[in-house]
């Protein structure tokens, strides 16, 4: 018959053990975020955080503006010259592998064993006169578009983090 | 004795001799003129760097461990440092662990950026279709001094993954390839005892041919990096 100690060490090891398989799947989401979203455009969300994530991207990409989480005319017109320059089926829908095409461009700001406060990746493209960015913040839940001053328009704001997989533009927050 | 009279002709200048000395320098002077119009078009005979570090002497990356080869049709690099970033991105975090920037920009038709205006209905669709409406093509390299990780590696369906030794430096390198049909962006990433490295290009289609860096380009510029060491 199994002690009250025993079924205490039980117990606590089951918790610890579902503390740690919690936290591998977190951190699994949050690495999966970008390059598994849903898709963006008439084929699927046409507002919300990651139709900022997308504009946010083909804003440096190809001069989109305003980024403001509305899918619009605009924005599939840059879809289709974005996927049309880097050999993607040019259907004006922001899927997954138009999604892996843009994860790929962002680049870390920071080292990469080391935990930046706010935005931490980057995608830059050289342009006339200077250049066109778009940066983006992987926190522990999820990825977030820090959309900068110029390019933002309500009811994004500019220098906050817009969550990616949210349905509302709202900024990131992590356990909640 | 008789007296001799000589009669000396004084050289005469025929008319036709004139003529042909003014043809002559005539055309002597529209060759000249000519060919100094046409020189004055050309531009500056390119100078190619010996070393690609060239690029970036007298900006705060010019002691950074980088490429010393990059194709030889770059001609100017962009460097941006920690201090630069950080100002970009509302000085939220520390210097110390920011990356360095080195953007080379490739030259030619198919590598200017072709925008007009912003994107929307003034872009045809089948120009828009045929990748007619595309960014300036660059070479992007960023150096973590002191790092020794790389970032999360990517997957996906169009996305390959493979390690491949530099033979010059003999560096193993990460090399992630976005495959569009051919074309999409290649990341190259490794590390070495100074610190880890990212190196972007994204090969583009273009209604005339390829945009960007050849993989081929961008494994070379990575295995120059660790020449500085030679």
């Amino acid at each position: 018959m199994p002690t009250t100690r025993t079924w205490l060490q039980a117990g606590g090891g089951t918790v610890a053990a579902a503390l740690i398989v919690a936290a591998v799947v977190q951190a699994m989401n949050s690495s999966a975020t970008w390059v598994s979203n849903d898709p963006v455009g008439e084929c699927g969300k046409t507002s919300g955080g990651e139709v900022v994530a997308a504009q946010n991207v083909l804003s440096a990409a190809t001069g989109l503006k305003p980024v403001d989480g509305s899918w619009d005319s605009e924005s599939e017109v840059a879809t289709k010259a974005f996927q049309a320059y880097n050999g993607l089926p040019v259907n004006g829908c922001v899927d997954t592998s138009t999604w892996v095409t843009m994860r790929a461009l962002a680049i870390s700001v920071c080292d990469p064993e080391y935990s930046c406060q706010g935005p931490d990746h980057r995608i830059r493209y050289a342009a006339p006169g200077g250049s066109r960015e778009a940066y983006f913040a992987e926190n522990d839940c999820d990825w977030g578009s820090y959309v900068q001053p110029g390019l933002a328009r309500s009811p994004v704001a500019s220098n906050k983090v817009i969550a990616l997989s949210r349905d509302a533009v709202t900024e990131i927050e992590c356990g909640g | 004795m008789a007296d001799v009279v000589t009669t000396i002709d004084e050289p005469r200048i025929r008319p036709e001799w004139l003529l042909g000395g003014a043809v002559t320098l005539l055309g002597a002077i529209i060759i000249i003129v000519v060919t100094l119009v046409i020189g004055a078009g050309e531009d500056e005979p390119a100078v190619v760097p010996a070393d690609a570090t060239e690029l970036t002497a007298g900006t705060c990356a010019e002691d950074l461990r980088q490429p010393h080869w990059v194709p030889d049709a770059v001609r100017r690099a962009v460097a941006e440092c920690p201090a630069d970033i950080s100002a970009g991105i509302g000085r939220t975090t520390a210097e110390d662990h920011l990356g360095t920037w080195i953007t080379y920009t490739l030259p030619g038709a198919d590598n200017v950026e072709t925008f007009r205006g912003g994107p929307g209905l003034a872009w045809p669709e089948e120009e828009v279709r045929s990748g007619a409406y595309h960014p300036a093509s660059a070479i992007t390299f960023v150096a973590y001094p002191g790092s020794a990780e790389l970032s999360d590696e990517l997957s996906g369906d169009n996305v390959t993954v493979e390690t491949q030794d530099l033979k010059e430096s003999g560096q193993d390198v990460r090399v992630t390839r976005v495959d569009n049909n051919g074309f999409g962006p290649v990341r190259l990433e490794w590390t070495d005892d100074a610190g880890s490295y990212v190196l972007l290009g994204t090969i583009g289609r273009t209604p005339t041919g390829n945009a960007g860096p050849t993989v081929a380009e961008l494994i070379r510029i990575a295995d120059s990096v660790a020449a500085e060491d030679e």
